[in-house]
């Protein structure tokens, strides 16, 4: 019963979002990744058709060990699906080899981590910079670029010669944000980027990324959170390696957030959350 | 308690296989040396018993059975410490050289390098040989057989083919082994022949009017003494008494028609070991020096390991504290862990330490021409002293190095607040920063990791500070040799020529007259008695042109009752700068002449075989033989030495000769090479190659366990970098010029510091060689190719060791949480 409920799904799904005419940013054909452990192989990615419309807020959500990290990083060129052709801009990536996927990736993709990851052993600003010089661009023009973007996150001037473990982890994640955008890129990827901070932290992360998207940043979140992704436009739901269902929220409105929450409540216990 | 030592060994398995490796090496070449060192104490009395070498041997230019020999073995007898005597003969070859023609030679390889003049044989096929020698390395080959001295091997190889040429005859043969011989260093001795050979030798002595080859009885003498000292004074006392013997016999028959003069010498083979000792000992010394510097060096990388796992830990190690652990349980589990690995390290560094020694020792002494493997045996000191130096360094290390473990509380270890770094300034900001990227984030990584950083630059220093104190030292021994010249107390001429004419004044006349000439002098080997003991000494015309400045204290001898001495042989007897004593000149006259002599000054030297200087005045007017075809000294101006080949067509115009009849001749230099400079350079090269070999080998594995640590250690860092979009190349880079930087910053500093200490050092110990003295070049151009070479190694290395940043997929290293 529930196959079948899966497979009218999956075809609804492609109804959905037709891959040939969004306007895209990232698309997927048939795309696979399969882990083998121990001999065992186990199918993470299964034959998944997606477009990343430009310009979209978009969060993907489904339950632990669906696939929606290794999605994010497939869809970024951190990680070689094991099918299937992904589509960056028009650029074919799955073809790339590590270093020019590594390339490809200072200029078009920015990301926000959990744990945020920055290097214990550099300031904040170096770990931004560290980023940002990657670029090819002047350096003094990448500096002014991150000391605007500090601003903008609420990082004051006197923070950026602090190392990482003199601050919090509302502080961090800010800056974990702006080394996501300084370079600019095309899309920004977040993976659980609220999952280890506390409610007015989350808030004010996720308000900064609203604001992204509202200046035409395309984003592709990876969230448990609802109140996280009540923030996108658009919501993917994944389950063992396939795009269920997808719902619009439209675009984010604080003031109609009970709302979204409901909607996204809704689609997500229709879902089987 | 036995499961947290598990878990300890579960993490860093590297750093654990490179202490193991280390610890193994220490003791290795602690044994190795100290079995070389001590030995040497035994080294006499193994190698002539292994070598089948009798003490002494008098050797009697008079026919087996002659009447002088008689009456030195009737001596003999009564002696109670004979223990064997043997009667050998011995064919002794002077052989006059000329350019094409040849009366008599004997050449060594087919390009002469080796052609000699002077050199005895004894029958190896004789059975009555009670001295017949221990010989190795045979093989078979073409034309009679030829059996060589460890010292032929300075310039020589086994196998090489030997020419034996006789009046239009020329005979093949070839170097068929070489037999251990307990003679002196850098003399051609005597060589063992065939029996084909040596019947060949008896027919041409026969015909040889000249005495070219000439039949002498070689009495050979194995004392019953097993003490070194008492050995060494009875051979001097035999020495003595056979000279004594000769004199008198001598005395009684002048003017007795039919009857010569009978000449005799004596090798005595304690000086082997005086010889030998030195060598033996800075090769013994440096593999101790190398054992205690790996030990060092273990006990870093431990310091780094424990420090760096207690940080690591700490959150472990508050919980258990929290569980009941005190710090010194907490200290012992450490100390347990490198305890294992130290005790199974030592035992197999013990193993192969004992079974490796004479490998090693062969190996060694063989680089510096010294065959002293079966004469040096395995001393258990250095089994315990080895024990002792891993015990000290790894008790001692873990203890001081697990001092942070008091201060983990289990309130700070769970509220992770105990410090993690140890630097609050933003050091290299990379918004100042105007270099390439990857070389600033390299730099910053190295200024980031300040144990890691500390540990590198003092591993580096140590051995940038030791190959460059080697480095002065191989400089001034093999390249440029004042030094050693200077030490050894031997004039270096620009030529030493003797001539075998008449009259030789027109020949010496004509290069005189040559536009460059500046000097000659007449320079006398000889041997004289002071205080009842024979010593070998050198006359010089005059002391004001000699080109090796020897003099340490006092002054040179302006006048003929003037003397200088071995500075060591001086403090040995007690002699002091204005005292007199008397020379017993018995080689001059059959009467015995005394010289009373002031010391005026003392002089240096790392040899044995010269203990005395004074003018050729004191004893000229006793010189009863003609001094006419003596060698003499010939000085050129500066820059302007002429060839071998002008000096002999300048005295092949004399008398339109086609060939001259030298009776001896070799250059300055060539003179030292025959006395040490072979040696001496192949000791340095020997130690040169085994220092840099080791030194390479130990940073290396450093690099490797410091690299894989820190790729462990900074996975994720580089699998967000990666997913910022490095490359793998820009992350070896950033790694492999952290390690560069470090590695400039050892080598800069121990470079210039082991530059400018070795001749300070040197002078340190060099009284125990009888050197006061050093004037060691600094060859800054070695320095700087340290200086950059390091640096190099290091980059490569770190390239290399760098390459598992491949494997870093940020995907995967991502996902992996905590």
């Amino acid at each position: 019963m529930e196959e079948q409920m899966t497979e009218n799904l999956i075809q609804s799904n492609n109804m959905v979002l037709d891959t040939n005419t969004c306007d895209y940013v990232i698309k997927t054909d048939g795309l696979c990744k399969t882990f083998s452990t121990g001999g065992v192989q186990q199918h993470v990615l299964n034959n998944l058709d997606l477009c990343i419309v430009k310009g979209d807020f978009t969060v993907i959500m489904g339950n632990s060990g669906s696939g929606k990290s290794t999605l994010l990083y497939a869809l970024s060129g951190m990680d070689k699906p094991s099918l299937g052709v992904i589509d960056f801009d028009g650029e074919e990536i799955t073809k790339y080899s590590n270093d020019k996927l590594a390339k490809f990736r200072r200029a078009n993709c920015g990301f926000i981590f959990q744990e945020v990851f920055l290097n214990d052993n550099m300031s904040v600003m170096d770990n931004v910079l560290a980023a940002g010089y990657l670029s090819g661009l002047p350096r003094k023009q990448v500096y002014q670029t991150a000391c605007n973007y500090f601003d903008k996150v609420g990082i004051p001037q006197e923070m950026y010669k602090k190392f990482p473990s003199q601050m919090s982890g509302g502080e961090l994640q800010r800056v974990g944000l702006v080394r996501a955008i300084i370079n600019d890129p095309k899309v920004v990827f977040a993976d659980e980027p609220t999952g280890a901070l506390n409610s007015a932290n989350s808030i004010a992360v996720l308000d900064i990324m609203n604001d992204l998207h509202k200046e035409g940043k395309s984003i592709v979140m990876v969230t448990h959170d609802m109140r996280s992704a009540i923030r996108g436009n658009r919501v993917l739901y994944l389950k063992d390696g396939v795009i269920l269902n997808e719902i619009s929220l439209g675009d984010y409105d604080k003031e109609q957030e009970k709302q979204r929450l409901d909607k996204l409540k809704s689609f997500l216990e229709e879902m089987g959350w | 308690m036995w499961s947290i030592i598990k878990s300890h060994f579960h993490k860093g398995k590297v750093g654990y296989i490179i202490t193991s490796l280390f610890v193994i090496l220490s003791v290795l070449m602690m044994i190795v040396g100290v079995s070389i060192c001590l030995g040497i104490n035994e080294m006499y009395l193994n190698a002539r018993n292994l070598s089948n070498s009798p003490d002494i041997s008098l050797y009697v230019k008079e026919s087996v059975g002659g009447p002088a020999s008689q009456r030195v073995i009737d001596n003999l007898t009564q002696r109670e410490d004979i223990e064997t005597l043997d009667i050998q003969p011995y064919y002794k070859l002077e052989m006059p050289e000329s350019d094409n023609g040849y009366v008599c030679n004997f050449i060594f390889s087919d390009n002469s390098v080796m052609a000699m003049k002077s050199i005895g044989f004894y029958n190896i096929d004789d059975s009555n040989n009670k001295f017949k020698p221990y010989v190795r390395n045979q093989i078979d080959g073409e034309g009679f057989k030829f059996y060589v001295s460890g010292n032929y091997l300075i310039t020589g190889h086994i196998g090489d083919r030997v020419f034996f040429r006789y009046n239009g005859e020329e005979y093949l043969g070839y170097v068929a082994g070489v037999f251990d011989d307990m003679c002196k260093l850098y003399s051609a001795q005597y060589f063992y022949v065939d029996n084909d050979f040596f019947s060949l030798l008896t027919k041409y002595s026969q015909e040889d009017s000249q005495n070219y080859i000439m039949l002498q009885q070689a009495i050979n003498i194995r004392l019953s003494c097993n003490d070194e000292v008492q050995s060494k004074n009875a051979q001097n006392e035999i020495a003595t008494t056979f000279i004594d013997i000769l004199n008198e016999y001598n005395k009684q028959n002048i003017g007795v028609e039919n009857q010569v003069i009978v000449d005799g010498n004596s090798g005595i083979r304690q000086v082997f070991k005086d010889a030998t000792s030195p060598f033996i000992l800075i090769l013994g010394a440096a593999m101790i020096a190398f054992a205690v510097i790996v030990a060092v060096i273990v006990a870093i990388v431990i310091a780094f390991l424990v420090r760096s796992s207690v940080m690591d830990e700490v959150r472990n190690l508050g919980v258990l504290k929290s569980l009941g652990y005190t710090t010194n349980m907490l200290r012992l589990s450490y100390l347990a862990i490198y305890g294992i690995i130290a005790l199974a390290c030592m035992l197999v560094g013990i193993v192969l330490g004992i079974t490796l020694m004479p490998t090693f020792v062969n190996i060694i002494t063989n680089m510096a021409r010294l065959d002293m493997s079966r004469a040096v045996s395995l001393n258990v000191g250095g089994v315990f002293i080895a024990i002792a130096l891993i015990i000290f360094v790894i008790g001692g290390v873990v203890m001081l190095a697990t001092g942070k473990v008091k201060r983990v509380t289990p309130l700070s270890a769970m509220r992770n607040n105990v410090e993690t770094h140890n630097f609050k300034r933003n050091l290299i900001p990379l918004s100042k920063s105007k270099v390439h990227l990857n070389v600033t984030l390299g730099a910053k990584s190295a200024v980031g990791e300040v144990n890691r950083s500390i540990m590198v630059i003092a591993v580096v220093l140590i051995m940038s500070l030791l190959t460059s104190f080697i480095s002065v030292i191989y400089y001034n021994l093999k390249v440029d040799q004042t030094a050693i010249i200077q030490m050894s107390a031997i004039e270096c001429p620009d030529y030493v020529i003797g001539l075998r004419y008449d009259d030789t004044k027109p020949y010496f006349d004509a290069l005189r007259g040559m536009d460059s000439y500046e000097y000659d002098m007449l320079a006398y080997d000889a041997s004289c008695y002071i205080d009842g003991q024979w010593q070998r000494g050198q006359y010089y015309e005059n002391f004001e042109i000699l080109r090796t400045k020897i003099l340490y204290k006092g002054r040179y001898p302006k006048y003929s009752n003037e003397i200088i001495l071995n500075e060591k042989y001086a403090k040995e007897k007690g002699y002091e700068i204005g005292d007199t004593i008397t020379l017993n000149l018995h080689e001059y006259s059959l009467d015995t002449i005394n010289k009373e002599c002031v010391i005026v000054g003392y002089y240096q030297s790392v040899f044995e075989n010269c203990n005395y200087m004074a003018y050729y005045d004191l004893v000229k007017e006793y010189i009863k033989v003609d001094t006419n075809n003596w060698q003499r000294f010939f000085y050129f101006k500066q820059g302007q030495t002429p060839s071998i080949e002008d000096i002999k067509a300048v005295l092949k115009t004399v008398n339109n000769e086609s060939e001259i009849n030298f009776g001896g001749f070799v250059t300055g230099r060539a003179r030292l090479e025959n006395m040490i400079l072979n040696t001496v350079e192949s000791t340095a090269e020997a130690v040169m190659t085994v220092f840099m070999s080791i030194t390479a080998i130990i940073i290396s594995l450093l690099l490797i366990m410091l690299i894989r640590l820190k790729i462990l250690r900074e996975r994720r860092n580089y699998a967000v970098y990666k997913a910022l979009g490095y490359t793998t190349t820009n992350i070896m880079t950033q790694i492999a010029i952290t390690m560069v930087i470090l590695g400039v910053i050892g080598s800069v500093v121990g470079s210039i510091v082991g530059a400018l200490l070795t001749s300070p050092i040197l002078s340190l110990v060099g009284g125990m060689i009888g050197v006061g003295h050093f004037a060691f070049v600094i060859p800054w151009g070695f320095v700087v190719a340290i200086l950059f070479g390091v640096p190099i190694l290091i980059y490569l290395v770190s390239m290399l060791c760098a390459v598992p940043v491949r494997k870093i997929t940020p995907a995967k290293s991502l996902r992996e949480r905590g």
